[in-house]
């Protein structure tokens, strides 16, 4: 009773030789539908191993060998899907799309989808997509990028993929799909009311709202529940039916006929038109949400029967033997030929090795299969034209807007791929003119804004970079990422070590963040933790505290970013972009001229400032500015020597080349102007005392453990010049005039 | 499935042989299996006889091997049908169960047989037709080249050099050449004459590689395009069933006993299949994974294919086989390659 695999499978056969079917609940002939007999018992034919898959699950499961059973049964209607579709069409998946991959697989011969699913689930290091590390399904051959999709999280990609094939036709960039694909994204009803969901869906409306082409589908795979919770009846069609400039359609998917005749038609449609549209196929789920979900704990037996009775493979069954294609028998036969297959492929998937070091299983974080060269620099005479009349001021020295403004100008000469987008980017140029001029050099088409919305950014980000584009977004401040984080988190940073590297999203994310401004902001627009990022496994962080440096940074992190699939994080001190002077009013020392040329400062390498043997200052951002400003005092006033190492990277930090820098000091200082708690200064402690042989004295200056204020107190309790002159005078033992 | 006796049939993929399999050592393969499957011979032999060409039995039992006459392809092709179509009704039933069907090449025309596609005479029709389209004159030929070392391992200077050769030989006039078979290790090559002439002086010599094969056109290149287009005006679909036993084609595609179109699967034979190279390897990676059989029973005549199978077993690792001397081990101790053609 409680089995309730068991009962389907058994109710297959019972219901099958008993001739007791479902009536049919939308009507729609064979010959109508589109379908040829043959292709028909195809869709069937990947049902039925679909459903098998699902059953020899939960049969490994018992003994340990399957470590996953969340299913696809009721929901095998997506058979359509995988051959409505093309290959070349990117596909973002839901977890219970068997069936598809199955069927979609059928599209490209020699592929082996019944053996690959098997391995996933025994997570086999042999699978061919995440070598174990996550049941996914995912393929590159059949371009289906792999992700766990159970919160949604890959609609605002599949906006950005959609995005990227109107902007390869439109640039003439060759990506990976041809320019007449779409890309399809499904989900569940109960998942389309995640805010990456809801965020997505509005837009690709906004979107083409504006008569944007986005070749989309969305596919809401509708079984009613969320685990078990139900959707409210009539929610997902009285949701989304009436979204301004998103066309919707709601099909059977109990009725191969009918999903197949409207969905090949919206396939027409979509494909023609490149407006979206979101499908709404109606479903059942069968066999609980997971192995270990027991349905009587919220379902009656009468409600469980009754969905079970609704079994997509019975209306199958049905429609086949209605039109007299096969007989019971050779349903059957099918049936148990096919649970032999999968069983026997079943034995022999859990046989294979599995990932066991942690460095094998880690191997994949930053892996990338298909790496390649940076293009040549702009000739001299393209870069002059692109400059215009600032070409001539490319040697003054200037703040740090202006010179992350020329050091974007020339990557995007360099690689035709770069796209800046975010809100204000284009005509006016961002908040902080970082942007400007961008627009007009290089056209809307590659600097665009966005809508007010994080998550659409990187979503769009992170769907442009799986169509070979190369995005630099940007986010306008710091604390505007905390709404979209898991972009980054669950789907950026895990790409590649999902899929061995096999898909990899580039991007050089910017962000305008850290404390400081004078007089503005508060808390909103200060935002002083980089914490959510820190942890992040093969994220690369990069914290300029100048120009010059800024701009080599940014040339390695676009490089990085483009030759080996790298998802970068470049954060740009907001108070430091118009800084002049350093130690004086009008002393100018915080310009620099454009470094011109391909100079670049590697991932990872430290800046050194002075070699004053009596005080190590370890720090970044503003931190560096005001350790250099505190130097000069320390030295003339105190005779206090100090040396400065700009840590420039927060990610990777080199351990062995810090604990090499530190040799020989005796006193190291850690300023950072984060929150303490979980700021870099942890990381960099620790790594001090595991790494050095004779342990330096050691104090660290960060920010309170609190929120920026508004106003003439904005700067209270972050780390300050006199903050750092008076610790190093302790340090040294010198007492602090009163 | 099991046996009358209660116990478990032993799961197989058989697989067909191609041209060149029925040689000198073969010669005589066909005695074997009279009386038992007299009926099936003789009508083989009645069907050569009403077209006036030497039967198989006569071919079969003439008292040495001619290269001239028994390689050509009029003769070859039925003899080597004949024999493995024996080899396959006499697997016994009880013992193994039959869960997929492949082939190499000419061997694809033998595995619509196996797998019902095909009965005995749309057999012999297919079969004696598609290796008596060049009886005048052979359009081009084969040759094959190792990809791999002495350890059956992909040596990636000779596939570089083989795709170097191929590229400097399709840049002269009137002078094509392509892969036209993936046979695990090897690379078998399909081109007009000129070009083999050039990549046999080309490509550096390695034990007896390069050579041409005797006899064989150009099949699965593009150069057989016409032969494509006359196979499918004289070749009726009526010829062609539901497969009875699922069947794996030279891309890896899987044609399953109720999902199969007639019309695809004749399109596939005659279009794809002759004008597109034949990916053996790919044929049984798929027989491997997605059906995972107790073992592989390669029909005879002959055991050509060994090689090439064992190639592809070290290719997927399959069975922890890593390498030529595992497979020869295992082979020893518990074949997992049955050979029935195996002299």
């Amino acid at each position: 009773m409680y089995n309730r695999a068991e009962i389907v499978d058994e109710n297959f056969t019972k219901f099958v030789k008993a001739s007791h079917f479902p009536p049919a609940r939308t009507h729609v002939n064979l010959q109508d539908s589109g379908l040829k007999s043959t292709e028909l018992i195809d869709l069937f034919e990947s049902q039925v191993i679909s459903r098998h898959l699902d059953l020899r699950a939960r049969i490994l499961k018992n003994t340990n060998q399957c470590f996953y059973t969340i299913g696809s049964s009721g929901h095998e209607g997506n058979a359509v899907f995988g051959k409505v579709f093309r290959t070349t069409d990117m596909a973002f998946l839901h977890y219970r799309s068997g069936a598809l991959m199955i069927q979609r697989a059928k599209q490209r011969p020699g592929s082996t989808p019944v053996y690959d699913t098997m391995l996933s689930f025994a997570a086999s290091s042999d699978e061919p997509i995440a070598g174990g590390r996550h049941k996914v399904f995912g393929s590159l051959p059949l371009m289906v990028p792999p992700q766990t999709s159970t919160i949604a999280s890959h609609l605002p990609k599949a906006v950005g993929a959609a995005l990227s094939i109107t902007r390869a036709r439109d640039l003439g960039h060759e990506g990976l799909m041809p320019n007449d694909s779409l890309v399809i994204c499904s989900f569940g009803d109960a998942s389309a009311n995640h805010s990456t969901a809801l965020g997505a869906i509005n837009t690709a409306a906004w979107t083409a709202y504006q008569k944007v082409r986005l070749p989309l589908i969305f596919i809401c795979e509708d079984n009613g529940l969320g685990i078990s919770v139900s959707t409210p009846a009539s929610w997902i069609e009285n949701n989304f039916s009436s979204k301004p400039s998103l066309q919707y359609l709601k099909v059977d998917g109990l009725n191969l006929l009918d999903l197949y005749q409207k969905t090949k038609a919206l396939e027409e449609t979509v494909r023609s038109s490149r407006k979206p549209a979101f499908l709404h196929m109606e479903t059942v789920r069968l066999m609980g949400h997971a192995g270990s979900d027991m349905e009587f704990s919220y379902h009656s037996l009468e409600k469980i029967e009754s969905l079970e009775f609704n079994d997509p493979l019975l209306h199958s069954a049905r429609i086949i033997l209605e039109n007299k294609l096969l007989s019971p028998e050779e349903i059957l036969k099918m049936y148990e030929g096919e649970r032999a297959r999968v069983e026997h492929v079943g034995l022999a998937a859990i046989q294979r090795p599995k990932l066991l070091k942690p460095e094998d299983i880690r191997s994949t974080v930053i892996a990338c299969v298909e790496q390649k060269m940076a293009p040549a620099a702009p000739e001299e005479s393209l870069r002059e034209k692109t400059f215009g009349r600032e070409y001539a001021k490319l040697s003054t020295p200037q703040h740090m807007a202006k010179l992350i403004n020329y050091g974007l100008t020339d990557l995007m000469l360099r690689y035709p791929q770069t796209m800046v987008f975010g809100e204000d980017v284009a005509q006016k140029g961002g908040v902080y003119n970082v942007t400007d001029g961008l627009f007009a050099k290089f056209g809307a088409k590659r600097v665009f804004n966005s809508l007010l919305d994080e998550q659409s950014i990187l979503g769009a980000a992170i769907g442009l970079a799986h169509n070979g584009f190369l995005p630099i977004p940007e986010i306008q401040f710091l604390a505007y990422v905390h709404n979209a984080e898991d972009q980054i988190r669950g789907e950026a940073a895990t790409l590649a070590f999902f899929s061995k590297g096999q898909f990899t999203n580039p991007m050089v994310l910017r962000i305008a963040g850290l404390p400081y401004q004078k007089g503005f902001g508060g808390h909103f627009h200060n935002d002083n933790s980089l914490a959510v990022f820190r942890d992040i496994p093969g994220l690369i962080i990069a914290v300029p505290s100048n120009g010059i440096d800024a701009v080599k940074m940014m040339r390695a992190c676009v490089r990085e970013a483009y030759e080996k699939g790298r998802v970068i994080v470049f954060i740009e001190p907001i108070a430091l972009y118009m800084t002049k002077d350093l130690h004086q009013v009008d002393d100018k020392g915080w310009t620099f001229p454009y470094p011109s040329g391909a100079d670049e400062i590697l991932i990872g390498e430290f800046g050194v400032y002075g070699d004053g043997k009596d005080l190590t200052i370890l720090t970044y951002g503003n931190g560096y500015y005001f350790s250099r400003q505190a130097e000069k005092i320390l030295k003339e006033k105190y005779n206090v020597h100090c040396k400065i190492i700009d840590l420039r990277w927060i990610a990777p930090l080199n351990h062995q080349a810090l604990a090499a820098e530190l040799e020989n000091s005796k006193n190291v200082l850690i300023v950072d102007e984060c929150r303490k708690t979980g700021s870099f200064s942890e990381a960099l402690v620790a790594s001090i005392v595991e790494n050095m042989k004779t342990l330096p004295k050691i104090k660290v200056i960060a920010a309170h453990d609190c929120f920026i204020t508004l106003g003439v107190a904005a700067a209270a309790g972050l780390p300050s010049k006199e903050e750092i002159i008076e610790a190093a005078l302790q340090m040294k033992g010198i007492k602090v005039p009163s | 499935m099991m046996t009358k006796q209660g116990v478990k049939k032993e799961r197989v993929v058989v697989i067909c042989p191609g041209r060149g399999t029925y040689t000198k050592e073969t010669l005589g393969y066909l005695k074997k299996f009279r009386p038992a499957f007299s009926e099936f011979l003789n009508l083989m032999d009645e069907k050569r006889a009403a077209l006036g060409m030497p039967t198989l039995s006569e071919l079969d039992n003439e008292p040495v091997f001619k290269p001239q006459m028994h390689t050509k392809g009029e003769h070859a092709s039925s003899l080597i049908y004949a024999c493995s179509y024996c080899d396959f009704l006499n697997l016994d039933p009880e013992k193994y169960e039959i869960v997929a069907v492949t082939g190499n090449s000419m061997g694809w025309y033998i595995a619509l047989a196996v797998a019902g596609v095909l009965n005995v005479h749309g057999a012999f029709e297919v079969i004696n037709t598609m290796g008596s389209m060049m009886k005048d004159e052979i359009i081009g030929g084969q040759m094959i080249y190792p990809l791999v070392d002495d350890n059956w391992m992909i040596k990636q200077s000779n596939v570089d050099l083989v795709h170097a050769a191929l590229k400097e030989v399709n840049l002269q006039p009137d002078c094509k050449a392509y892969i036209s078979i993936q046979l695990g290790g090897y690379a078998v090559i399909g081109g007009h004459q000129k070009a083999l002439d050039f990549l046999l002086k080309k490509l550096p010599k390695t034990e007896n590689y390069p050579f041409q094969l005797i006899n064989h056109a150009a099949f699965h290149t593009p150069l057989l395009k016409q032969t494509s287009e006359k196979a499918r005006q004289i070749l009726s679909k009526d010829l062609f069933h539901r497969p009875q036993i699922p069947l794996i084609d030279g891309r890896g595609h899987l044609w399953t006993e109720f999902a199969t179109s007639r019309d695809d699967i004749f399109n596939y034979t005659f279009q794809h299949q002759v004008v597109q190279p034949y990916d053996f390897t790919t044929a049984i990676t798929v027989a491997l994974k997605e059906f995972c059989p107790d073992r592989l029973v390669l029909l005879g005549p002959g055991n050509t294919l060994g090689g090439a199978i064992g190639q592809i077993l070290v290719q997927n690792k399959w069975l922890q086989i890593s390498a030529k001397s595992d497979f020869i081990e295992l082979q020893k101790e518990n074949p997992f390659l049955i050979s029935l053609g195996r002299p």
